[in-house]
């Protein structure tokens, strides 16, 4: 049985196209590719370090 | 594909041809990123736009430069209504790819209809509107706005499901699971909708996939068996032998309902269909009678007013006969003029001819015109003597032979057509007193004696009055 106000609590409004700006700057555009890249950065930099 | 480090592109190997570094663990990245963009383009194009956007999504997490994966996840989000967030996408890959890039074109297609963003805000704006309504428990008015929001934009998707939710709130189920084929429609494998779907279907098929109906007994089970010396018997319960009782106490039976039902249904119906009947009849009757009452008083009003006209119009017609009678003085005074052209010596004639007149203008009291009364004075004052004359003399000569009864008015006309004829007064007055009408005597001898004083016959008459005084 759908419980209504449950389900309502799952609708969220809608951005208006004011806000789509707002939005798109604040959209966290990371990747898995920048992670990886990171990571490798990040081990080159301590093999360095060691060296 | 192209180097992380340097940007040069990638051959097959596993480390770049320009820089050595190692992008086999970046290669399989960005092919882990196409593969999802496949599952994505494969599932839009089943209109399973829930899972294109999830696989779309993966894509452009593994790789966020994949300007097709997020280019189609635009177009998917615009597909199901979310302009803004189709706009997003739009706008993110243009940076990423400024040039050659479809995106250009679908933001073109929104920002240059000024009317078509106008619609999309408002539509928007609504939605949310109808979420605050929701959420304050004014689930009408959430109604009417998601109504109006569909008519805008009628892809919107949530839109459809939260009319949907809103209607299975209510219990419209036939409502809900028309919006929420709507919803099928556009997104084959919306989660939302197809739960809401199934719950809409349960409320109206309750009974589908429920208990077995009750299966029935075999009858040809229910014998009844009996020893027979040594044999078992056994007898179906169905046996022929009692069918023709059991058919007519089923007739019986049949015949009762039939009654019962003819008495407590059919005839109540038949006699509320007569009296209903009955009711129209009076009802017509009594309009028809309404309308003749008032038929009949509109005539009696066309008779009152008749009468009152036909009043009018004898007044008329009596000064009709009135103007009649003019004419035939009129008509008299004609004959007189002409008899007195054509034989001016029968004065008699003449003078009967304006006696008629006279007498029909004493008659009828009317008033002659001026031509008229002329004409009648100058015949007059031209015959009056002669006619005068004649009659004195006819008089006269009745006088002399004592035939008083014809000399008395022919001596009258005569001196009243010549009032200086007094031989015609007097032997008047001696007629009336030959006669013995003795107070018409007197009051002409007193004319005489006013009229022709000094004469021989006012002494004569003043004689005749002492000799009257005298007897009296």
């Amino acid at each position: 049985m759908i419980n209504f106000e449950e389900e309502l609590k799952k609708f969220h409004p809608s951005l208006e196209v004011e806000d789509a700006e707002e939005a798109i700057y604040n959209q966290d555009l990371t990747d898995m590719a920048d992670l990886m890249v990171k990571i490798v950065k990040e081990s080159e930099s301590k093999k360095t370090g060691v060296e | 594909m192209i180097c992380y480090q340097c940007g040069c592109n990638l051959s097959e190997h596993d480390f770049c041809t320009s820089c050595g570094a190692d992008v086999a663990l970046y290669k399989k990245i960005i092919y882990i990123s196409n593969r999802f963009y496949n599952e994505g383009l494969e599932r839009a194009n089943v209109r399973d736009l829930t899972g294109a956007i999830i696989s779309l999504r993966q894509s452009l997490k593994f790789n966020k430069n994949n300007v097709e994966a997020r280019n189609l996840l635009g177009l998917v989000y615009f597909e199901t209504g979310e302009v803004v967030a189709a706009l997003s996408e739009w706008v993110i890959s243009k940076n990423l790819r400024p040039k050659k890039n479809i995106a250009d074109d679908y933001i073109d297609m929104i920002q240059t209809n000024q009317n078509r963003l106008d619609i999309i805000n408002q539509t928007i704006k609504k939605y949310n509107q109808a979420l605050t309504y929701c959420n304050q428990d004014s689930l009408d008015l959430a109604v009417i706005q998601l109504k109006k929001v569909l008519s805008l934009n009628p892809r919107f998707i949530r839109a459809h499901q939260l009319l949907a939710l809103l209607y299975i709130n209510n219990e419209e189920w036939e409502k809900a699971k028309r919006e929420l084929m709507k919803c099928i429609e556009i997104d084959t494998n919306n989660i939302a909708t197809l739960r809401y779907l199934k719950e809409v279907d349960e409320m109206l098929l309750p009974e589908e996939g429920g208990k077995n109906p009750p299966k029935k007994r075999h009858k040809s089970d229910e014998v009844i068996k009996y020893q027979s010396g040594n044999e078992t018997i056994i007898q179906p319960v169905n046996v022929k032998e009692g069918k023709g009782v059991t058919s007519l106490l089923n007739l019986g039976i049949g015949i009762i309902i039939g009654v019962a039902i003819a008495v407590f249904l059919i005839l109540p119906a038949r006699v509320q269909m007569a009296r209903a009947s009955i009711d129209e009849d009076l009802r017509r009757v009594s309009e028809q009678s309404d309308a003749k009452s008032a038929t009949i008083d509109e005539q009696l009003l066309q008779i009152n007013e008749l009468t009152e006209e036909n009043d009018n119009l004898q007044k008329d017609l009596q000064a009709y006969l009135g103007t009649d009678g003019t004419l035939k003085s009129v008509d008299s005074l004609m004959k007189a003029a002409n008899a007195y052209l054509t034989e001016p010596e029968e004065v008699t004639v003449v003078a009967d001819y304006l006696e008629e007149i006279e007498r029909q203008s004493e008659e009828e009291e009317t008033s002659n015109s001026e031509a008229f009364e002329n004409l009648y004075n100058t015949l007059l004052a031209l015959l009056g003597p002669s006619i005068a004359e004649a009659y004195y003399n006819d008089g006269y000569e009745a006088y002399r032979q004592e035939n008083y009864e014809d000399a008395i008015p022919n001596l009258e006309k005569a001196f009243k057509y010549d009032a200086t004829n007094g031989e015609a007064l007097y032997n008047l007055a001696n007629a009336y007193y030959r006669v013995g009408e003795e107070d018409k005597a007197r009051t002409v001898y007193l004319q005489i004696i006013e009229l022709f004083p000094g004469t021989e016959k006012a002494s004569k008459s003043e004689a005749f009055l002492e000799e009257m005084g005298g007897e009296d």
